[in-house]
């Protein structure tokens, strides 16, 4: 796997939004240069805090929403402003898994009209074969007895069982890249697991590419090859999942993962200000450099580029080498 | 009143609504005390029946709930047996709350500032403005807020301030116990993190109880001492945090939640969910109610409601650990 093509290319990829700042017309850069690839079969965690841009990436990745500027290549083909039929035939590639599994199913239709509707838009089935193609979706993601699932209306269904059918539902046009995008965090503790299994395993049956959108370091190791920490648009560090949780670089990355329940770290907390990120386009220098303990007037002045300090793991600060040793010593 | 008194004993609590399709019971004979100073943590998934089981204690239950049976006593005070005024004097002095969520528990259009100020005034009309300003000052700087947000409206605050100031408020009068509901869930864990912080600094300094609920196993570990896990409207487990991880004795339903959860440090462990879902109340499942998704359920489960067992620490309320169960 490791010197496969990437299936995913993203490359200097700006997201803009208008907005009014002081009755001034401005924009916003919840997406900022950002840069990565995932290959087939290979899950990459984005992490990061509410606002940090990661729905916005996933949106422009699905063509939900157009870039501004950079480039999205998926399977080899540029997709960053394809238009109406193109748009359509990418959505046989690349499919979405949402947040609220109930708000993404239409109430009045059965979970058969459901899973029927991409197959006849995009031809996937004979009329015949349309029914056995719903059998076999839902059985794969284990809603069974299939044939009661199938008259059931979502509502009839429980939180967890809602998302399985929207994973059926991506899964029928047989896509090769999914982003999922906050899909356990609304359901109920002990059916996360199941649903993280079931992903774990149509990653490996289908070698299906993964965006895992959370803001859980824990659920992001746990199914994530690489994580990626997002914070104000910008990417601060990206390595393996247990080299970022055990080698953590980004002063970023180590308030994270000091704050998450379970860490090992206590006491206080390594920040000096919660002040959220500016996003205002035209900001100067580290997004985190108004929380960040180690931040100097370079922080303050000039935008770290992220860098690569060891073979796979990425980091955007101006101090790496000094904070490594740090970590060596503590 | 003496030391041994508890600020809270729950007894036989059992609460239920009333729904268009018949009543269902959300509480089921449930049994708690909190003792001075202490942080019990209760944990359950979404709908066991922890905010009702709070909403009792504060006799803040809507009109479509009532209290079926039980006790519940606050500093030894039967809180149903309260008047309007008694009881309305009693909340917020004695014991207080915060809520799921924060935005709601905050009038939009009344600055920060007043809002404490009329809290604290209903109850301490006798006190001065001047030190009414000096406790509210007090208040912001222990919830580490600048004192100028006094005079902002709550939609100009973030999330995590505005829970921040809902804490203020609750703690405003030095109650006795503060019941936290939930009071992070909706905000990211740096901020969590830190108002958790402040929470435990708080609380040792003003030495309130906290009844602090929430569905997050690691969280509860890490703020309280005792913990109680709740299934389906019952106490299941009584248990301490130290004991709460895999390995140690647990009801199957802790069990199960333990080994759902991925861990941030440990290697390559797989996870596994509980099998089937939650419970719907309105077709609660005979006997232990968790017995359709415990691996280990027997004949037994199926019609017999199991009793809590006593452990070393606190109990199990399952039949594996009576004493013809195979881990008795
Ligand atoms: N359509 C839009 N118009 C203007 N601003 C937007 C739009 N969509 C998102 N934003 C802004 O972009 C920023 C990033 O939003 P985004 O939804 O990507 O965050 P996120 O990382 O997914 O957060 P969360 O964890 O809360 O889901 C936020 O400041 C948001 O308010
Ligand atoms: N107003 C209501 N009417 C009917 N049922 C309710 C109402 N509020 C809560 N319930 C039910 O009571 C049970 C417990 O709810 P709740 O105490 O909110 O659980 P938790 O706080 O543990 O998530 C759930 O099954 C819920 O659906
Ligand atoms: S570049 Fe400077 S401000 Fe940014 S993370 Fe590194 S040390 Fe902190
Ligand atoms: S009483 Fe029976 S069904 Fe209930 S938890 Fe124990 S073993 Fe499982
Ligand atoms: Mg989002
Ligand atoms: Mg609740």
């Amino acid at each position: 796997m490791a010197d496969s093509e990437a299936l995913v290319k993203v490359e200097n990829l700006v997201v803009r939004f208008p907005i009014t700042d002081n009755s001034r017309r401005t924009f916003i850069r919840p997406v900022d240069q950002v840069s990565f690839e995932i290959r087939a079969g290979e899950v990459l965690a984005l992490v990061g805090e509410s606002g940090s841009g990661k729905s916005t990436i996933g949106k422009a990745l699905l063509r939900i929403l157009e870039p501004s500027e950079g480039s999205i290549v998926v399977g080899n083909k540029d997709i960053t402003h394809i238009r109406r039929r193109e748009l359509v035939e990418y959505r046989k590639l690349a499919q979405m898994i949402f947040q609220d599994p109930f708000g993404s199913l239409n109430p009045v239709k059965t979970i058969e009209q459901h899973l029927a509707f991409p197959i006849r838009k995009h031809r996937l089935a004979s009329s015949d074969s349309t029914s056995n193609l719903i059998n076999e979706l839902l059985a794969r993601v284990g809603l069974t007895p299939v044939e009661e699932t199938r008259l059931k209306f979502p509502h009839e269904l429980s939180g967890g069982q809602r998302q399985r059918v929207a994973i059926a539902r991506a899964l029928a046009v047989n896509p090769k890249f999914l982003v999922a995008d906050e899909p356990i965090s609304m359901l109920d503790v002990s059916i996360r697991a199941g649903i993280l299994r079931l992903m774990t395993q149509l990653r490996e049956d289908f070698n299906l590419a993964f965006l895992y959108i959370t803001h859980d370091l824990a659920s992001a190791r746990y199914f994530g090859n690489r994580i990626m920490v997002l914070y104000g648009g910008r990417i601060m560090e990206t390595s393996a999942s247990s080299e970022l949780i055990r080698k953590p670089l980004h002063p970023y990355t180590r308030l994270l993962l000091a704050a998450t329940p379970g860490s090992a770290m206590k006491g206080a907390l390594p920040e000096t200000s919660n002040k959220p990120p500016n996003l205002l386009e035209g900001r100067t220098g580290c997004p985190f450099a108004d929380r960040c303990p180690h931040a100097t007037d370079l922080c303050r002045d000039q935008v770290p580029e992220l860098t690569e300090f060891e073979a796979g793991h990425l980091v955007a600060c101006h101090y790496t080498n000094q904070l490594a040793e740090d970590n060596i010593r503590s | 009143m003496d030391e041994k008194t508890p600020v809270l004993e729950i007894k036989d609590l059992s609460v239920s609504y009333q729904t268009p399709s018949g009543f269902v019971e959300a509480v089921r004979g449930v049994n708690l005390t909190l003792y001075p100073e202490e942080i019990i943590g209760l944990v359950g998934e979404s709908g066991s029946g922890k905010s009702t089981m709070a909403f009792a204690v504060m006799r803040l239950l809507k009109g479509e709930a009532t209290v079926t049976g039980g006790l519940i006593k606050v500093l030894g005070k039967d809180v149903y047996s309260l008047n309007k005024k008694e009881l309305r004097l009693f909340r917020w002095d004695q014991m207080a709350m915060v809520f799921q969520s924060a935005m709601s528990a905050l009038n939009p259009v009344m600055t920060v500032e007043k809002q404490i100020f009329d809290t604290i005034l209903s109850h301490r009309p006798q006190m001065s403005r001047q030190e009414v300003r000096t406790r509210a000052e007090e208040l912001m700087d222990m919830v580490r807020i600048d004192r100028k947000h006094l005079k902002s409206f709550p939609h100009e605050l973030s999330g995590g301030m505005r829970q921040r100031i809902v804490i203020a408020i609750a703690i405003a009068l030095h109650p006795k116990m503060v019941i936290m509901d939930e009071p992070t869930t909706a905000l990211d864990v740096v901020v969590q993190r830190s108002i958790l912080n402040q929470i435990k600094e708080i609380q040792k300094t003003e030495k309130f109880s906290i009844l602090f609920i929430s569905h997050d196993f690691s969280l509860v570990a890490e703020m309280a001492t005792r913990v109680a896990i709740m299934y389906a409207g019952r106490i299941v487990e009584m248990t301490d945090s130290q004991t709460l991880k895999l390995g140690e004795r647990h009801h199957p339903y802790t069990d199960g939640l333990l080994r759902a959860i991925p861990q941030l440090t440990s290697e390559d462990v797989v996870i596994e969910g509980i099998s089937g879902n939650p419970p719907d109340l309105k077709l609660l499942p005979s006997g232990c109610a968790f017995h359709p998704r415990c691996a280990l359920a027997m004949e037994r489960c199926k019609t017999e409601m199991p009793i809590p067992h006593p452990q070393p620490i606190g109990y199990i309320e399952c039949h594996l650990y009576s004493e013809e169960g195979s881990r008795g």
